[in-house]
């Protein structure tokens, strides 16, 4: 039950590369993550996929989940539906709002990119 | 003769903001304007409520409060104040803001209210139209099937309006749901006699990004922010200001000698803040691309906004219906070292108990371990029972929803019957009150169902 995969070796998290604000739109918690230094952008946006944050959420994440480039201020957009237990007005879940919600996906780890700086 | 460039200032984030920055940002800056959103999503519901009950309500209190405080020195300083704090019932709190200009001796101060958002008269109408008012986020239908419970019915508005009062010499305005970046793209539209065509929609796309990055107030001058430990004196956090050329592009500061900080990453952490797409921020006044900003800092809480494209509003308009939809139960109770999570799991064990004796009927009961889970859920990682005993402290949530206040209420008794049957140590804070759910059905309307009307209130002797 007990699981630290945290600190294995140069293993980093997206907590370490990126900062986050997170809020709501009804039922949909949006997240902003934005690139601490420009040379962590691309890794950034390999790191906080839609596969990625759903099995990061699991249950608590319902619905499709969507990550948009911002180029122009090294940041991605990710848009995940049905995150709020049914939206502020709704949930039983205290942050109503998904403020802290969004600061979960700091836990991602930082995938690994190419030289090339490649990028599905 | 049209201005080169135009002061503008945030002076509230949302009702329950504070009031002191915005006095602070008067008094030692020069602005052309002091705008304010006090409105939230569920506000407008809030607030038709309270109108059911008094006529004379339905208006933002502080949104009054507020003018009251801060017109005599906008007055003599020449900063015209915009608001969207009149909520459902506009011409009240115009009149009480002229009748409190009237009080501190501002005769001949102007107030222009700028209604036409309030569909709630007109739903049975809109229902009957064969419009699939379909919810926004789900694809749902069936609004109609809830006619019943409709409890408010707003349009997200234009700055139209806001305009209109502008030009009609308005020294206050005060509107209803407007967009919250309408109380900032308005002025810029009158200042500028910017015109709603394909030449100005990069224009109006900018002040459009530029309501959004400021209307949070100190959400973007280091309140919310990831490099909290950085930002100085948050307790007196200066709030935004946006010095606009008629270009549309933008120098973001705050008041000189807050607390706070301007800078790009504070910039940019409300930029993508509480946005979709971002390549298509839609408002209606129009549609942005949020991809297209270049900021650069300029000097000391200085960042310069510039390059913004967009488009023209679709010609749709955003309609959101609030529900009534049954009440909320919620409970509270913490526990100390030792074996806090054993502690919290028999609490909840005992909770289950009293709901089966209560005979409470929920629709759906959930618990959150506070301490290890309440914030993440899932996404959180898991702790051993025995790691978990170690902590100092862990507490229980509990939040079950209902159909009735009745039953709701057996929540809060559960909870306090664990006062005794509870394990030792057990600790509350005040019981919590059953709360009445609105849910909010968001949908799209063509915006001819929308006509926004301005009238002028003097403050007369």
């Amino acid at each position: 039950m007990t699981q630290q995969p945290r600190q294995q070796a140069a293993d980093r998290l997206v907590a370490d590369i990126a900062y986050v604000r997170s809020g709501d739109k009804g039922d949909v918690c949006t997240a902003g993550l934005i690139a601490k230094r420009p040379e962590d952008y691309e890794a950034l946006q390999a790191s906080v996929t839609p596969d990625a944050v759903r099995v990061l959420y699991g249950g608590w994440l319902k619905g499709d989940v969507q990550c948009h480039r911002m180029d122009n201020i090294g940041a991605v957009v990710v848009v995940m539906r049905g995150a709020l237990g049914g939206g502020a007005t709704q949930t039983l879940r205290l942050d109503q709002t998904g403020k802290s919600f969004g600061h979960a996906l700091l836990r991602l780890p930082v995938a690994a990119i190419s030289r090339e700086g490649g990028n599905p | 003769m049209t201005k080169q460039t135009i002061r503008m200032g945030a002076g509230s984030g949302f009702w329950g903001d504070a009031m002191d920055p915005a006095m602070e940002m008067l008094e030692r800056e020069p602005l052309d304007y002091l705008c304010f959103d006090f409105l939230a999503e569920l506000t407008m519901a809030l607030l038709q409520r309270q109108k059911t009950k008094d006529p004379a309500a339905g208006y933002v209190p502080d949104a009054v409060a507020y003018m009251k405080a801060m017109m005599p020195l906008a007055q003599r300083k020449g900063t015209r104040l915009i608001s969207n704090g009149g909520g459902v019932n506009v011409a009240a709190a115009a009149r009480q803001i002229a009748a409190d200009a009237a009080a501190l001796g501002l005769h001949g101060l102007k107030v222009g209210a700028v209604e036409g958002d309030d569909l709630l008269a007109r739903m049975p109408e809109l229902l009957a139209s064969g419009l699939p008012l379909a919810h926004m986020d789900t694809g749902a239908t069936g609004l109609a099937d809830r006619a019943a419970d409709v409890v408010s019915a707003n349009v997200y508005t234009d700055s139209t309006g806001i305009v209109q009062a502008l030009a009609q010499g308005a020294d206050v305005v005060i509107a209803g749901r407007v967009s919250d970046n309408a109380v900032y793209v308005g002025p810029a539209v009158h200042a500028f006699g910017w015109r709603r065509d394909p030449a100005h929609a990069d224009r109006i796309a900018a002040a459009v990004t530029l309501g959004h990055i400021v209307e949070c107030a100190a959400g973007c001058t280091g309140g919310m922010s990831s490099r909290f430990a950085d930002m100085p004196a948050m307790g007196r956090a200066g709030f935004p200001i946006l010095e606009m050329d008629a270009s549309g592009d933008c120098t973001i500061t705050k008041t000189r000698g807050s607390g706070g900080r301007v800078d790009c990453d504070t910039v940019k952490e409300h930029l993508v803040y509480e946005i979709g797409d971002p390549r298509e921020y839609l408002m209606p006044d129009g549609i942005a691309d949020f991809t297209t900003i270049a900021l650069a800092q300029v000097g000391e809480d200085r960042v310069r906004a510039s390059g913004i494209r967009g488009r023209l509003p679709s010609g749709q308009l955003k309609l959101v219906v609030g529900l009534r939809d049954g009440w909320i139960g919620e409970s509270m109770a913490f526990f100390p070292w030792p074996d806090p999570y054993d502690r919290a799991m028999k609490a909840k064990q005992t909770m289950l108990e009293r709901f089966e004796r209560l005979g409470l009927a929920g629709d759906a009961v959930h618990f959150d371990v506070i301490g290890l889970n309440m914030l993440h859920g899932e996404a959180a990682p898991r702790m051993s029972p025995q790691d978990a005993n170690r902590l100092p402290e862990l507490g229980l949530r509990c939040a079950v929803r209902t159909r009735s206040a009745a039953e709701a209420d057996k929540v809060r008794r559960a909870a306090a019957n664990l006062w005794i049957m509870g394990p030792g140590g057990t600790s509350f804070g005040t019981p919590i009150k059953p709360r009445p759910v609105v849910s909010l059905w968001p949908t799209l309307i063509p915006a001819h169902w929308v006509e926004q009307r301005v009238t002028m209130v003097e403050a007369r002797q």
